[in-house]
């Protein structure tokens, strides 16, 4: 798979659109319920993925000849793990503003299903450079969806965008309520849906195929 | 047999290297770390009482009370002999960390500010506690005996946040507990106000 004339642009559609990681794939939703009731949160939560994405794909694409098949898994595990702490870590002692933002989201990443599913998907099959890649792309796919469940919460929640309110009232509180998360996420879900349907002849979505 | 082996090494050597990474980086980040936060909390000590001395937050100047069985320290904020506020560090079990706080009161213990040092809450849910206007400000001016969480409108009490109000508890009794202590210690004046209603407990239909 790993050809010497990788397209870097398709790579960056699929994970933006083709295989979006939560409208698309469905993987990572529990996150993507949890964090989305403001855009702000969805937004740094989906930085601090795409950050770890782009290193854990990088780590598994390079030493991908090493790691023995039988024991993938806790390979991938023990990647991610390491990538999140010492980010956390470094990001605690160095970066003291941007950790009181961020630090609550950075130990929740261990366990998403995304970033194994993209090592074991794509880096382990590919040469480094089209891993980071894919590894942004995917963080970037996955960010863009949280923020678009984040606005659309936080707008009909709380009648406010990143923290700053622009309506008076609070249209629809249940929104940011966790149930409310379930709502528009199948809501935005159902309706990219129709739109692949009605105008790119898509099925829909994938119903992780992954 | 051999597979067996090649397999261990492989994993062994991954899990080696890792560790070897992750406490390296603790190593060099710790102390960076500590120093910050130490930093920090001074300056977070000066906020809730900017007329006082620097040096009532000396090392040497601090007491200790016991809460939940861990020594949290407390400081009396001096503008020369005079007494502007007393300040105590405390904390509060919340959904899924300890919040951990630090309390100012004026001398006649009325909170004068509430300040949110660190938390482990919910991202979007518990997290709204560190909002001021939403949350921390309703604390600013109260006495101990007002200090009982309600949900649903309250002025005269403390509103929970809607869908936080395990978060929104934490913080109340963390509050709570800390007045409390200073009430018991510095209180001799103003303890007959308090002591009319004791506060202590929430109100009944307040369940999880």
């Amino acid at each position: 798979m790993s050809t010497d004339s990788v397209n870097y642009g398709q790579i960056f559609k699929n994970g933006v659109f083709g295989e979006n990681p939560v409208f698309r794939l469905a993987l990572s939703l529990c996150p993507a319920v949890a964090v989305t009731s403001g855009v702000k949160n969805g937004t740094l939560m989906g930085v601090a993925v795409l950050f770890v994405m782009v290193m854990v794909n990088a780590t598994v694409s390079l030493i991908r000849n090493f790691i023995n098949p039988k024991v993938r898994i806790p390979s991938y595990m023990f990647i991610i793990a390491t990538w999140v702490t010492v980010t956390d870590l470094v990001m605690a002692a160095y970066a003291r503003d941007v950790y009181k933002q961020m630090g609550l989201y950075i130990m929740l990443i261990v366990a998403f299903a995304i970033v194994l599913s993209r090592a074991e998907v794509f880096a382990m099959k590919n040469k480094l450079i089209p891993s980071m890649v894919d590894g942004a792309a995917m963080g970037l796919g996955f960010l863009l969806a949280l923020a678009l469940i984040g606005v659309f919460r936080e707008f009909l929640g709380k009648g406010a965008l990143w923290g700053v309110q622009i309506l008076s009232v609070k249209p629809l509180p249940i929104m940011i309520l966790p149930a409310g998360g379930f709502f528009a996420m199948g809501l935005i879900m159902g309706f990219l849906n129709w739109i692949d349907r009605k105008y790119f002849g898509g099925t829909g979505a994938s119903s992780g195929g992954h | 047999m051999k597979e067996t082996i090649k397999v261990t090494l492989s994993l062994v050597v991954i899990f080696i290297a890792a560790g070897l990474i992750m406490g390296g980086t603790y190593m060099k980040t710790s102390p960076v770390r500590y120093i910050a936060e130490q930093k920090e909390k001074k300056e977070a000590l000066q906020k809730l009482a900017p007329e006082a001395d620097e040096s009532s937050f000396a090392k040497e100047k601090r007491k200790d009370w016991d809460l939940h069985g861990k020594k949290h320290e407390y400081y009396e904020a001096k503008k020369g002999d005079a007494i502007v506020a007393y300040i105590a560090e405390t904390a509060g079990k919340g959904y899924s960390s300890h919040i951990q706080m630090l309390v100012s009161v004026d001398g006649s213990l009325n909170i004068k500010d509430v300040n949110i040092l660190h938390h482990g809450e919910t991202p979007g849910l518990g997290d709204q506690v560190e909002d001021r206007k939403l949350f921390l400000d309703q604390f600013i001016g109260k006495g101990l005996s007002q200090l009982v969480l309600i949900k649903g409108e309250t002025k005269e009490n403390i509103q929970a946040i809607t869908g936080a109000t395990i978060s929104s508890r934490a913080v109340t009794n963390g509050v709570r507990d800390a007045v409390q202590m200073l009430v018991d210690t510095y209180g001799s004046g103003v303890k007959s106000a308090a002591a009319g209603d004791k506060p202590a407990h929430e109100v009944k239909h307040e369940h999880r």
